[in-house]
């Protein structure tokens, strides 16, 4: 039985976690090819106007799979570890990905509030007729291979500082930074322009499962992990050199509209140029390359 | 700066929303708080607010932003916003972004965020007013007559609108009635003016036995409940001779929150189509979609902020349930830039598309 496996959006929460823990199970994975115009160019038609670009993205990944496999896995990200909500929209796509697609949706709900993340997926193991022992032996398998990942990331992270020159960190969702057909090959474009790109994803917290930062905090408790993430790992990267910083949102992501408003500030705080680049369907390489050129010279 | 503000008299303004505006003035000058009312949303107020608002922010906030700026200049110095009646949705973070912006436009002020939590008005308003405990009771006994009232007549006039014989009757017994309440200042009058509206409305003279088309508006609460945001939608379907239904108000919402059940209820109602909560009153458009096409409306508009993330996550949704069932469906998303002829248009249209459907049902 083959599973497919958008790449794209929920994907890039937990890069490589979904292939290895199917894979352990003895399922063939399907996973959707890298993001290319044509995928793009379908999701845009079916997705509703004033959605997000990335979740125009994903639905083009989804009907790119769609009668390629015999399940297609969406799953209902509802929480996290630390019980905060992923974005809303995340809430509804499986049943919007079944208006979609006539291959069959794959699906559970990973609610941390009112359960933990491994029991979910021993549930999702049963749905899959799985004895418990193998779900077990797939969800370690799965975690070591997430943290493999994000040790090479640390790794990386730690050398791109070490190197000389100006740093950039690039704000962003990680299905942002990770597509490099959606960001434009941003990363490529800085490089050439002699920047050195970081990924705020990479930065890693010194302290884990921190709480918020008691002090007066000069931005809301967001209920988002990803807003108490980011302005956790700002504070993080702020402590090293940097001289720059670009946020780069997905044109109508409404959470990306509340958290602009305080990365933004807390750069300018720091006195760290900052610059915002929205990108959509239309977004040309022409027009981006221009404002990373203007953005990197007033660096100088 | 704040110290200032601790030892002067706070001076109130707070968020517009649509007629129940009267009511919120009501329970701040009932409690003897100082408030300067927020000025009527029109196209220089919206201006103003989108003038200071984050771009890709949603409209009501910069609505709500337009709607204070007056207040402030004229001698305002705190405001009220109340936060997370949205639930997943951005309007959580309403008061912080307003905070924020306003400060960074030069306006001292003091912010007070609360939740839309019983215990956390009670104490915020306990905080402002130092008002004592019975005084906040009766306070708030006369903002829900106001409320009860307002809204009550505003479903009035969703009926005899479309069924009046001198056109325009009702929207002027409407206007004079909401200006009746607004300066009702006793409690104890309040029955007799009240009775005294009603009894306007008893007298209007109607055409009878009409089968009307009936269309429902449905969608972000805001959105659906301030005529000067919708472009006065309920009244332009109303001379056209259609019933207008609306569940949205705020007891709807008041209601959800004292009884967390309805949202149970609701959520097995919309298992086939949505199997979780999306934030805002998502959950509730699919709903009340349903209800509407069982009670058999002739269509429904669904109302939302453009880029409103709960209803612009279901309204895929919905409109496969006006494919499905073939309820004549029109969703607007107003903001900043729509102007009313483009939606003066794609009105007329669609009342011509309900009309034509609910004549092939009586036939």
């Amino acid at each position: 039985m083959t599973i497919g496996i958008p790449q794209a959006l929920i994907y890039w929460k937990r890069p490589y976690f979904w292939e290895t823990f199917f894979e352990d199970l003895s399922f063939k994975i399907l996973l959707s090819p890298e993001t290319n115009k044509e995928i793009i160019e379908m999701g845009v038609k079916v997705s509703d106007p004033e959605t997000c670009f990335a979740e125009k993205v994903f639905f083009g990944h989804l009907l790119w799979l769609d009668q390629k496999c015999d399940y297609i896995f969406v799953p209902r990200l509802k929480t996290n570890k630390e019980k905060l909500e992923y974005c809303p929209k995340f809430f509804a796509l499986p049943d919007l990905a079944k208006i979609l697609v006539k291959t069959s949706i794959l699906t559970e709900t990973f609610d941390e509030r009112k359960e933990k993340f491994e029991k979910t997926l021993r549930k999702l193991g049963k749905k899959l007729n799985k004895a418990p022992k193998a779900v077990e032996e797939a969800v370690k398998a799965a975690f070591l291979k997430e943290e493999e990942f994000k040790e090479k990331e640390k790794e990386d992270f730690l050398k791109e500082m070490k190197t000389e020159g100006r740093k950039i960190v690039l704000v962003s969702h990680p299905y942002n930074l990770y597509d490099e057909y959606v960001n434009l090959g941003l990363r490529d474009k800085l490089r050439k322009l002699g920047v050195q790109p970081i990924f705020l994803e990479e930065v890693p917290l010194q302290t884990q499962n921190s709480k918020f930062e008691n002090q007066d905090l000069k931005y809301p408790r967001f209920h988002w992990e990803f807003g108490k993430e980011w302005m956790e790992k700002i504070s993080a990267i702020l402590n090293y050199e940097i001289t720059g910083a670009i946020e780069v949102s997905s044109f109508q992501c409404g959470c990306d509209a509340v958290l602009k408003e305080f990365v933004e500030k807390r750069f300018k705080e720091n006195k760290i140029p900052f610059l915002y680049l929205l990108i959509d369907e239309q977004s040309g390489e022409a027009g981006i390359q221009t404002r990373l050129e203007a953005f990197i010279d007033t660096i100088q | 700066m704040d110290t200032i503000h601790q030892s002067s008299k706070p001076i109130i303004t707070f968020a517009r929303w649509g007629n129940y505006t009267i009511a919120f003035k009501t329970l701040f000058e009932q409690l003897g708080v100082e408030i300067i009312p927020p000025e009527q949303t029109n196209p220089t107020t919206i201006a103003e607010g989108v003038k200071v608002s984050p771009e890709m922010y949603c409209f009501p906030l910069k609505v709500t932003l337009g709607n204070v700026i007056p207040s402030l200049r004229k001698g305002a110095n705190t405001v009220f916003m109340v936060q997370n009646i949205g639930g997943s949705c951005r309007q959580r973070y309403y008061g912080a972004v307003q905070e924020k912006v306003l400060k960074e436009a030069g306006h001292d002020i003091n912010f007070l965020d609360f939740r839309a939590t019983p215990k956390d008005i009670f104490s915020t308003i306990k905080k402002i007013s130092g008002a004592s405990t019975w005084q906040i009771i009766k306070a708030a006994r006369f903002f829900f007559k106001k409320l009860r009232l307002i809204e009550k007549i505003e479903k009035m006039v969703q009926f005899y609108r479309p069924r009046e014989i001198e056109k325009g009757t009702t929207d002027r017994i409407l206007t004079e009635g909401l200006f009746e309440i607004e300066k009702s200042d006793n409690e104890k009058d309040f029955s007799r003016v009240k009775k005294e509206i009603l009894k306007r409305f008893s007298e209007i003279k109607i055409a009878k036995n009409r089968r009307l088309p009936k269309v429902a508006l449905i969608g972000e609460i805001y959105t659906v409940c301030d005529s000067t945001i919708n472009f006065d939608m309920e009244s332009k379907l109303g001379k056209e001779g259609i019933e207008v239904h609306r569940e949205m108000d705020i007891t709807y919402h008041l209601k959800k929150l004292l009884f967390p059940w309805k949202d149970w209820i609701i959520q097995k109602k919309i298992n086939p189509y949505l199997r979780s909560t999306v934030g805002g009153h998502g959950r509730d458009a699919i709903y009340e979609t349903l209800n509407y096409v069982k009670k058999d409306f002739d269509g429904i508009i669904h109302l939302l902020p453009f880029g409103c993330m709960p209803e612009v996550t279901v309204r895929p949704i919905l409109q496969k349930i006006h494919q499905e069932k073939g309820i004549p469906f029109l969703s607007l998303s107003l903001d900043e830039q729509v102007a009313e002829a483009g939606i003066n248009t794609r009105l007329e249209a669609f009342v011509d598309v309900v009309r034509n459907y609910h004549q092939s049902k009586n036939h």
